[in-house]
Order: C-alpha cells, then sequence, then structure tokens
C-alpha cells in the first residue's frame, strides 16, 4: 500500500484512541490550540517518502505501531540518578513519558519574576498567556507530526525570563521516558522566552529508563527577544528501542545569541529537526552537533536555516560517527532572501563511515537569493585514515582504543567548543561508552 | 554605481546573435501525438519494426507518467499536442548524396552559425552532423573516418546500416522508462547521430553534432549514441541554436555514452538554445537526459558542457561507474540571465571498485534568473575505494537573480571518500578596483574576472569549442559587478 495512506490511517488512528485521554483537560487555552492543530492536520498531507522532506525517512516501522498517551498511572516509581550538575547549582524539571513529575523537579531558589513550569502547573492565567505566544508564532504549521502533538497537547515546559535578567545557574530538563502496558505516546510541548538582554542556559536531556519501546514526539518553540542570549544544549541518549522525533523552531530578534549544540545518540529510530528564523538584524545563531550510529539505527538530522534579514551570522557544524550496520541522514538547508545582504553563513558536516553496509545520506544544501553574501557549505564522506591509525599503534595504543580516541578526536571539532565543563564531560563520557 | 548598473543591464540585454530563420520549403506533421503519428515517423524512417513496437511501448508508458516536478523550476504546462513531432527540409530528390546536393539555405544557415559544413573545415579536423529541425542534413568526412573503422552518420541511416549494433545498445543506458521526456523522445525521436568507434583505435578528429530548431511549432526530439568499443577514444561536440520567436519550443533529447573496457568518451557541449526575450517571452525548453555508462574496467567518460542559452534547462548529464577503476567526470559553466532557469547538474553512480569521479559546477546567474545546481553522488555497497571530489561555485550577479545548490550524497561503502564543497559570492569590488586601476574597463576586468571564474571549466573544451565558449561568455554575463 502507498505510504501515504498508510500515514493518514496511522495518524487517525493515533488521534482517536488518544482523544478520550486528553479531554480530561479543561483548560480552555489549551482546547484552541487542540482544536486548530486538528483542522489543520485535515490538510496536511501525511509524512511520505515521495516528500523532499521525508526522503531519506524510513516512515512505515513507525506506521506499524500504534502508541498510547500514558494514563499517569506508573510515574512516582522511578528516579532519575543521573544529573549532570549537582542539585544546588541547577533548576531540575523532569518530566516522565510526557507528563510533569513535580516530586523529582527541584525549583529552589528561583526568583518570582522568572517563570519556570510545568504548562500544567501554570496559573490559568499564565496558561492562556502561553498558549496565546504559541498559537501567535504558529511554527511548524505544515508539519503533520508537529501538529499531531499540537492536537494531542498534554503538558510541557513555559520558561519565560523577563528583560535585563541572567539566571546564573543552568537549567536541566530531563525527558524520561519508560514502557507501561502500552507504547506509550509522550509528546510535550515547550515554550522558552527570553526578553530583551537576559540569558539563560538550558540543557535538554532525552532519556528513556528501560529498553522501553515508545514515541517520542516533543517540540520546543524559543523567542529570543533583543539581545538575548541562550546556551541550548539537546542530549538525546535513548534506549535502542525509541522512536524520538524531537524539534525546535526559534525566532531572533536583533542582535539575539543562539548557541546550540545538539547529541543524537540513542533510538531506534530517532530524527531532530531545527529550523531558525532571524527577524532582526546582527543575530548570531550557532548551531553544532554529534550523531552516531550503531546496528540497525536510524539517525536524522535536519536542519532549515532561515536568513530573512540583513547583516546576521550562522553556522552549522555537524559530525557523524557511523559504528554500526546502520544509516544516518543529515539534510541542511540554508535559505538567503533577497533583502538578506551581508549574510554570513557557513554549513559543514562531516561524516566517520567505519562499517560496512552501513550507510550515510547527507544532503547540504544552498538556495540563495541575495547577491552580497558570504556562503558556502562542505560535506565529507570519509574512513579513519590508516596513517592515524598506524601513528597511535607504533605507540603501543591497542586497535580499539586507537580506534575510540581517533573517534573521539572527530567529535572533538564540535565538543571543544562547549563553554560548559561538566557538559563538556558528560558527553565525552557518553561518547567514549557508545563508541 | 548607477554608471555600472547602465553596462550590466546593456550586458544582459545583448541580442541572441542566432534568432534568425531559415526561409526553406520544409515537410512538417501537423501538431498533434498519436500512436499514428509515431508510425508515420517510423514509416518515414523505414524503421525495423522492433523500433516502430518500442516507439509504441514508449507512448503507452509515457501517457502514464507525469512531468517531474521537483527541480527548482517554474514550468508553465505544456500541450503536447499543439506540437509538430517532425519537421524536415523537403528533399530534392532521394536526399543528398553529397554537399552540393545540400539545399544552399541550409548551408547558409550554418555558415552564419560559424559551422561551415565544407571542405574548408578539413582546416580545423572536425566531422560535423548537421540535424537541421528533424533530420540530419549533412554528415560531412564520413568517408576518411571509415578508413580508421569509424561510423559516424545520422540514427536514421544507423538504423539501415548498422541495426544489429543499433540494437544491441539502443535504449540500454537510458530505458525508455526513465522519465517522461525520456519516455516522450523514445517515442517520437526524428533522427539523431550514432557514433561507433571500434576497439583499438583513436578516433583521427573531433566529431561534431550541431543541432538547429529552425521550424517554428515543432519540437526536436533527437537521440545520440555514441559506442566506444574497448581501448578506443573519441571527443564529440555538440552545439545548438535556434531562432528567435515568441513562443516556446520543446527540445526533449536524449543521449547515451557507451564506454567498454579502457574507452574513453569526452563528450562537450555548447548550449546556445534561444533563451527568450527579456519579458520571459519565447525561448527554447531544454529537456534533456543525457547518461554515459562505464561499462568496462578503466573506462573514461567526461562530461563539459557550457550553458547559455534556453528559457528553462533541465539537464543532468551522469555517469554509471559499471567497471571497475572507471572515472567519470562532469564539468559544467551554466549561465542564466534574464527570467531564464536552469536546473541543472549530475550523477554519479559508482557501483564498479577503485571508481573516481569529479564534479566541478560553475553558475552564474544575473538578472531574474534562477540558477541551480542539483546533483547525485551514490557509492554502491561493493564500490570499494570509490573517490569523489565535487566543487560547486555560484557567482551571483545583481539582486533579482538566485544561485541554489542540492547536493545529493549517498554512501554505502565504508572505504569511500566523498567531499563536497559549495560557494556563494559576487564579483568583489577589490577585484575590479585591482583591474580598472591597471587600465582595463569595467566591460573587460569583468569579462577577465568571470573567465577565470570558469577556467576549470573551459580548459576541459576542445580548443575550437573553448574559443565559442569564450565568445558566448563575453556576450552573455560581462556585466557582473558587486
Amino acid at each position: 500500500m502507498n505510504s501515504s495512506i498508510i500515514g493518514q490511517d496511522w495518524f487517525q488512528n493515533t488521534l482517536l484512541s488518544n482523544q478520550p485521554e486528553i479531554e480530561k483537560s479543561k483548560v480552555l487555552a489549551v482546547n484552541n490550540i487542540q482544536a486548530k492543530a486538528r483542522n489543520q492536520l485535515k490538510h496536511l498531507v501525511m509524512p511520505n517518502r515521495k516528500q523532499e522532506t521525508w526522503r531519506y525517512t524510513d516512515l512505515n516501522s513507525l506506521y506499524e505501531k500504534m502508541f498510547k498517551l500514558n494514563d499517569r498511572k506508573t510515574i512516582d516509581a522511578i528516579d532519575v540518578d543521573e544529573w549532570i550538575f549537582p542539585e544546588q547549582e541547577s533548576y531540575r524539571l523532569v518530566m516522565v513519558n510526557g507528563r510533569f513529575n513535580p516530586q523529582l523537579s527541584s525549583l529552589e531558589g528561583l526568583s518570582d519574576r522568572i517563570i519556570i513550569s510545568a504548562f500544567s502547573q501554570l496559573s490559568a492565567e499564565l496558561q492562556f498567556d502561553a498558549a496565546r505566544i504559541l498559537q501567535t508564532i504558529n511554527s511548524f504549521e505544515s508539519d503533520a507530526f508537529a501538529q499531531m502533538n499540537r492536537s494531542l497537547f498534554s503538558d510541557g515546559f513555559y520558561i519565560h525570563v523577563p528583560k535585563n535578567t541572567w539566571i546564573e545557574k543552568p537549567i536541566e530538563i530531563a525527558y524520561v521516558n519508560h514502557s507501561s502496558d502500552d507504547q506509550v505516546l509522550s509528546q510535550p510541548s515547550s515554550l522558552i522566552i527570553l526578553e530583551n538582554d537576559a540569558q539563560a542556559k538550558v540543557v535538554e536531556r532525552y532519556m528513556s529508563l528501560d529498553e522501553a519501546e515508545y514515541f517520542f514526539n516533543g517540540t520546543s518553540d524559543i523567542v529570543l527577544k533583543k539581545n538575548a542570549h541562550l546556551k541550548h544544549y539537546r542530549i538525546q541518549q535513548e534506549s535502542h528501542n525509541a522512536y524520538h522525533l524531537s524539534r525546535v523552531a526559534l525566532k531572533q530578534k536583533n542582535g539575539s545569541i543562539y548557541k546550540n549544540v545538539n547529541l543524537a545518540l540513542g533510538g531506534c529510530w530517532s530524527r531532530m529537526d531545527i529550523q531558525t528564523a532571524f527577524e532582526g538584524q546582527q543575530a548570531s545563531c550557532d548551531l553544532q552537533g554529534v550523531y552516531t550510529v550503531r546496528d540497525q539505527q536510524y539517525n536524522d538530522i535536519h536542519i532549515d536555516v532561515k536568513h530573512q534579514q540583513p547583516n546576521c551570522t550562522s553556522q552549522e557544524k555537524f559530525r557523524g560517527i557511523i559504528h554500526g550496520k546502520g544509516r544516518a541522514v543529515f539534510d541542511g538547508r540554508i535559505l538567503v532572501s533577497k533583502d538578506a545582504q551581508k549574510t554570513d553563513a557557513q554549513l559543514s558536516n562531516k561524516n566517520l563511515l567505519l562499517v560496512d553496509d552501513a550507510e550515510i545520506n547527507t544532503k547540504p544544501q544552498l538556495e540563495i537569493y541575495a547577491d552580497d553574501v558570504k556562503c558556502s557549505h562542505g560535506t565529507t564522506v570519509g574512513k579513519i585514515n590508516p596513517e592515524h591509525m598506524f601513528y597511535l599503534r607504533a605507540r603501543g595504543i591497542p586497535e580499539d582504543q586507537a580506534y575510540r580516541m581517533l573517534c573521539l578526536g572527530f567529535a572533538e571539532q564540535v565538543l571543544e567548543a562547549i563553554e560548559d565543563k561538566p557538559i563538556q564531560n558528560y558527553i565525552h563520557g557518553l561518547l567514549s561508552n557508545l563508541l | 554605481m548607477s554608471a555600472t548598473t547602465e553596462t550590466i543591464e546593456q550586458l544582459i540585454d545583448h541580442g541572441y546573435v542566432a534568432g534568425f530563420v531559415t526561409n526553406i520549403d520544409a515537410e512538417t506533421f501537423e501538431p498533434g501525438l498519436d500512436e499514428d503519428v509515431i508510425r508515420r515517423i517510423s514509416l518515414i524512417k523505414r524503421e525495423p519494426e522492433w523500433m516502430t513496437q518500442l516507439r509504441i511501448q514508449a507512448y503507452q508508458d509515457w501517457l502514464n507518467m507525469v512531468p517531474p516536478d521537483w527541480a527548482h523550476l517554474k514550468i508553465p504546462a505544456i500541450d503536447f499536442q499543439t506540437i509538430s513531432y517532425y519537421s524536415a527540409p523537403k528533399k530534392k530528390g532521394d536526399g543528398p548524396k553529397s554537399l552540393d546536393e545540400i539545399d544552399p539555405e541550409i548551408l547558409d544557415t550554418y555558415n552564419k552559425l560559424g559551422i561551415p559544413l565544407e571542405e574548408q573545415k578539413a582546416l580545423a579536423g572536425i566531422a560535423v552532423d548537421a540535424v537541421f529541425d528533424s533530420v540530419s542534413v549533412a554528415t560531412t568526412f564520413r568517408e576518411k573516418l571509415s578508413e580508421a573503422g569509424v561510423i559516424f552518420c545520422s540514427m536514421s541511416e544507423a538504423l539501415q546500416e548498422h541495426p544489429d549494433l543499433v540494437r544491441k545498445y539502443f535504449a540500454s543506458v537510458v530505458p525508455h522508462k526513465d522519465n517522461f521526456f525520456a519516455a516522450l523522445n523514445a517515442a517520437v525521436f526524428s533522427d539523431g547521430t550514432f557514433v561507433y568507434i571500434p576497439p583499438n583505435v583513436r578516433c583521427p578528429m573531433e566529431l561534431s553534432t550541431y543541432f538547429r530548431i529552425n521550424e517554428s511549432n515543432t519540437g526536436q526530439f533527437e537521440r545520440t549514441l555514441i559506442i566506444a568499443d574497448e581501448g578506443s577514444y573519441v571527443s564529440y561536440l555538440e552545439g545548438c541554436t535556434a531562432p528567435q520567436r515568441d513562443e516556446n519550443q520543446l527540445h526533449a533529447a536524449v543521449v547515451e555514452l557507451v564506454a567498454l573496457g579502457d574507452a574513453t568518451i569526452k563528450y562537450s557541449t555548447v548550449q546556445n538554445w534561444y533563451p527568450g526575450d527579456e519579458q520571459g517571452r519565447g525561448g527554447i525548453y531544454n529537456f534533456v537526459t543525457k547518461r554515459g555508462d562505464c561499462r568496462g574496467d578503466r573506462a573514461h567518460i567526461s562530461w563539459t558542457q557550457v550553458e547559455t542559452g534556453s528559457a528553462i534547462t533541465w539537464k543532468y548529464p551522469s555517469c554509471i561507474l559499471r567497471g571497475n577503476d572507471s572515472v567519470g567526470e562532469f564539468y559544467s559553466v551554466a549561465v542564466t540571465k534574464g527570467l531564464q532557469q536552469a536546473d541543472t547538474g549530475t550523477k554519479m553512480i559508482h557501483m564498479g571498485r577503485n571508481t573516481r569521479s569529479t564534479v566541478v559546477s560553475k553558475g552564474i546567474s544575473a538578472g531574474k534568473a534562477h540558477n541551480t545546481y542539483r546533483g547525485l553522488v551514490r557509492i554502491a555497497r561493493r564500490a570499494e575505494h570509490a573517490r569523489n571530489h565535487t566543487q560547486c561555485d555560484s557567482l551571483l550577479i545583481g539582486d533579482r537573480c538566485g544561485a541554489h545548490t542540492y547536493p545529493y550524497i549517498e554512501v554505502k561503502n565504508p572505504s569511500a571518500d566523498v567531499e563536497h564543497e559549495a560557494t556563494t559570492s559576487k564579483i568583489s569590488e577589490d577585484q575590479l578596483f585591482y583591474c580598472q586601476q591597471r587600465g582595463l574597463d569595467e566591460e573587460a576586468a569583468i569579462s577577465m574576472i568571470v573567465n577565470g571564474f570558469c577556467k576549470e571549466v573551459l580548459k576541459e573544451l576542445p580548443m575550437e569549442f573553448a574559443v565559442e565558449a569564450r565568445k558566448l561568455l563575453n556576450v552573455t554575463l560581462e556585466g557582473a559587478v558587486g
């Protein structure tokens, strides 16, 4: 059968079977979001491989499964024991199977002016505010999975940093998923707003407690107002059975700075989408990441950087290590519109392909409508240089250790730019365990 | 800045020199396409039954296909029933036996285009096959070539004289189901060039086909098949022009190259179809399928193209690197100005061991034109130690044009080395200033810089073509100023 029809059925079934669970929410603001998204879904063609953005994505394995929203019975029994930052030095938020868990979260010492909260914990007034903002931003309009997230809107995080406020402590968010009787559908949406001259650091981690099979379908909307500065780390370290689909939509005003590092390590099927748009000048956006692929894993990164304003800079730097018989996809587009003169945009994607029967599909794209720009992209696919290996072996380093050193060195091109030592160390640990 | 803008516009508006019409009697089919038309074409050409069947099959399949819509192009809907699928200059008697018998008007046309078919071409040492609308009107130097065993003739003649060769290789590289326009071509192709180089022969001269669309309302659907047998070498040139008309004309050609073991084919194109006027009226739709197949070990296929014409270009000369150690190359300069659109690039399919490919693409976009590079590099699972290097550079002239790069890279073998790099820029004020300061006027400076930008590609062209290509570049894109 045609995969777009399969997709159509899958979406319909998922929506229908989860509808009763959703109707428990009584908040009008959320109801509006849900209704609008359901309406939007009717006009969309469900993702299939004929569509350019889903060209390399194997959707059939996802469409074969049905996922259900969790009914919050099992969430108390778990514990997150591994945090990057010590408890006193960070704010912690935990979401289990797409539901906020207040017991595991801690926001000690948080000033009243700053909002860091789960959507479900907000006052009605603030919920309306957040919902209204989400609706105005209206990102992912043509993305069926994002609209599904909205249609079944259950919970998420709302972070609002007021003017001239710097949050010193990092905000560490853990999305924990684990299996219950059903295959869980976990779909948080988060909204991060930094007002003028505000500054914050957010670490989002996606993890599994066991070898759970579930579908994580999350969205993040980020708005950076004038001269705001956000450091955003995303670490996807889920189980071998997880399906992960997450996207970030970023809007940047004048002079704002966004620094992002993505780590896509786990899951049997994982796709991260990042869409950025400049709405002011002199803003800069820095996207970096490392993705790895082990046996039977599909790992996909989609980047879409839109330069619609003059004098902005963007840098995209991604490294892929394919060390198992799986498949990696990298798709990065830089779009420079007619008015975006003096744009400086550089995209680089390098891949280490280390085993037979693995595959990498990469597609860096430039779409340029302005003439006074500096744009380039570069892509490579290669193996470990035998001379490098020989150099290390000649110094008495065993082969597997040399191999790991070289892979880590390759990833280092991204990791060395991480200014926060604890995060850098944590990622190092994750990578060396993996390779 | 205003003075320079003027020069740009003058230069961009430069007229199309090949836009004249030749008045000759022609036998032209009524517009329209059905099985009857196809049988009539086949009958006129006295084709063997298998070819008629192939055409009918292609037509049937074409009916169920849709035109490709994935390219970065705005293509107005084409009504295939308004096109005449066959047009041939009326022959005196049984058709020309030698150049003397060709309509002097046609000879004159080719002279005006700078392609003298007559003997003085001996000095240039190029054998020419001239295709006028649907049919080949003249092929020069056939005797000299046949001494070397080289077959160089029109496709119609090849079907009569070498049916086995044609049957063996025809549609083996581009099957009729390959894409919408290839299917249409297989159904209605009228003529084209056939080349066969026997084993271990180095073709004694450059071979060339010159395509000219003359009649209005016609489409040109030619088919070229070049076979280089083991250890042989051939360099082949292709040029095209058409009269200036307000209507759009369709050119849907298919080119198939087969390189057996140790053979080399060098295929160069200077495409200068009428691009339409500054309002975008008229011009040729150039929807061409070109593919080369390196069937044997150490085969080598090299595509070089200079694309300056056509209202819309949709063209991806490709190499299938089947043989071990085979080499594929693609060198391209694509220039778009006015309202021209080009979506062009290449596919390098690595299947054999130690296969290598090089892609160098230079796109120049001026006025309101859009120029897209779209390329695929695929390293198959068994292609050990495959190597590819791709470089795409775009030059933008003016702030209303676009330059786009869409490379697809698919690697399934860990021993592969694949590199892709792309840049987009404009001619910098500094470069211009430097040249002007040394006494070059602006035009000369720009011409020099642009020629430098394209140098890597132009140096791949055979000498005669390089001269023509440089001239073309000069008239079409000197106005590059930042």
